[in-house]
């Protein structure tokens, strides 16, 4: 098996052109890339910004990416020189936040982005997604929550995996694929319910 | 394949432990399948729920703007990564090559320009080019002058008056200080360099430091060819 072959065959797919490959890569990475970009600013909302630009500086250049390192690592180096030269343009040219001025095109910009990413259906959500998550992993079986923990939490490998519970590589798969599934069924529909629904279906 | 099977495919090429082969068609079809890549998202949202990365939403339009934006992009253009094994080695040296020869082409038309841009001061100073201006001037000095002479003055004796209009040399810098004993070097470098085809450059090199640095080759390598060309008419 080909280490970080689901990635390139899904950049070779994009570098033929196909952009709904891209997609997946953004779907899998985007927290992670928010998260590694939150630690040059604070704000969430300038965070997904800023990863937003580096998305799409790396799908620009991702006809350059020839395989040679791990395509998150390639990412993950764009990310932190967008967020660099991010904090450099902002320090250099300090946006006025008075929000008071109405004829301003730049406050109407910076109003509409606290009012995308900052309101409280915003964070209600995000917690709902978590409470929902925990409560389903705390009622999933134990070989269930420690295959998945010790797939998402510690990182390891399937073999890593296979050799701390003691069982083949194959029943590490089924079994976080099991707890995913589990997972899965309760998160779709906060999802696809919206608000409240955490509290109905815990 | 069921759908139970695809989804355990699907789980296994998220933590990047499917065989390259399944992930190929895998990949095809998560690129086109809306609910496929719905899955794929919430299981992006469940492992950043379980390490437990705040301030980050799990819900986020990012990915919806991203597509938005990439739909905007034109089509990247390169071949796919495996079309051709061992480029990841071979480019850089093709790039460096490249760059190198680009260099040497530059530096090369460079210099046959600024050759061509003072013929006429390097063809006089070619004994062989144009024997006839240089015989007269050696001709007309006394013997004893030739012999006794310094090497400054019998070389500005040879060396032709520069004109306003004439471009300076490439080789030596313009002079500093007026004077007999700074032309003949600028001469004899000239002289160096309307040859320097026939010599190896460590050679020219020498030669050209050797009169920069103030050296004296100057004396034998001036006072040599006069006496033949006389003797030769």
């Amino acid at each position: 098996m080909t280490a970080d072959a689901s990635d390139l065959s899904l950049v070779q797919r994009v570098q033929r052109g196909d952009k709904g490959a891209f997609d997946v890569l953004v779907l899998k990475y985007q927290h992670k890339v928010v998260k590694l970009v939150m630690r040059y600013v604070r704000n969430p909302a300038e965070a997904e910004d800023i990863a937003q630009d580096a998305f799409i500086k790396a799908y620009r250049a991702l006809p350059q990416f020839r395989g040679d390192s791990a395509f998150y690592t390639w990412l993950y180096r764009i990310a932190i020189n967008t967020a660099k030269n991010a904090v450099v343009a902002r320090d250099r040219n300090p946006v006025d936040f008075d929000l008071d001025m109405t004829n301003n095109e730049e406050s109407y910009e910076m109003q509409g982005r606290l009012k995308d990413s900052e309101t409280p259906e915003a964070l209600v959500l995000t917690d709902e997604i978590r409470t929902t998550v925990n409560a389903a992993i705390a009622n999933l079986p134990d070989d269930l929550r420690t295959a998945i923990v010790l797939r998402e939490l510690e990182g390891l490998s399937y073999e890593e995996i296979a050799a701390t519970m003691d069982c083949p590589v194959g029943t590490v798969r089924s079994r976080i694929f099991r707890a995913r599934e589990a997972i899965d069924g309760r998160l779709r529909e906060v999802f696809e319910g919206g608000l409240g629904r955490a509290e109905e279906i815990g | 394949m069921s759908n139970e099977e695809l989804e355990s495919q699907l789980s296994a090429m998220f933590d990047d432990e499917l065989p390259a082969s399944e992930c190929e068609l895998l990949a095809r079809r998560l690129a086109r399948d809306e609910q496929l890549r719905a899955r794929w998202g919430r299981y992006a949202a469940i492992g950043a729920c379980l390490r437990g990365e705040h301030g980050v939403r799990l819900e986020s339009p990012l990915a919806s703007r991203v597509s938005a934006a990439i739909k905007q992009e034109p089509t990247p253009s390169a071949s796919p990564l495996q079309a051709s094994p061992g480029r990841g080695f071979m480019t850089p040296w093709m790039t460096s090559l490249g760059g190198v020869a680009t260099a040497a082409a530059v530096a090369a038309v460079a210099i046959l320009w600024m050759r061509s841009e003072s013929p006429p001061q390097i063809a006089q100073l070619t004994p062989a080019a144009n024997p006839a201006a240089h015989a007269p001037a050696v001709v007309a000095a006394p013997a004893t002058e030739v012999a006794n002479a310094t090497v400054p003055t019998a070389v500005a004796a040879t060396a032709r008056p520069r004109q306003p209009r004439e471009p300076d040399s490439y080789v030596v810098p313009a002079a500093t200080t007026p004077g007999p004993v700074l032309m003949a070097p600028t001469e004899l470098a000239n002289y160096i360099v309307a040859h320097s085809e026939y010599s190896g450059p460590l050679m020219r090199r020498n030669a050209l430091s050797a009169l920069v640095g103030g050296d004296s080759p100057a004396p034998q390598l001036t006072a040599q060819p006069i006496p033949a060309v006389v003797t030769g008419k």
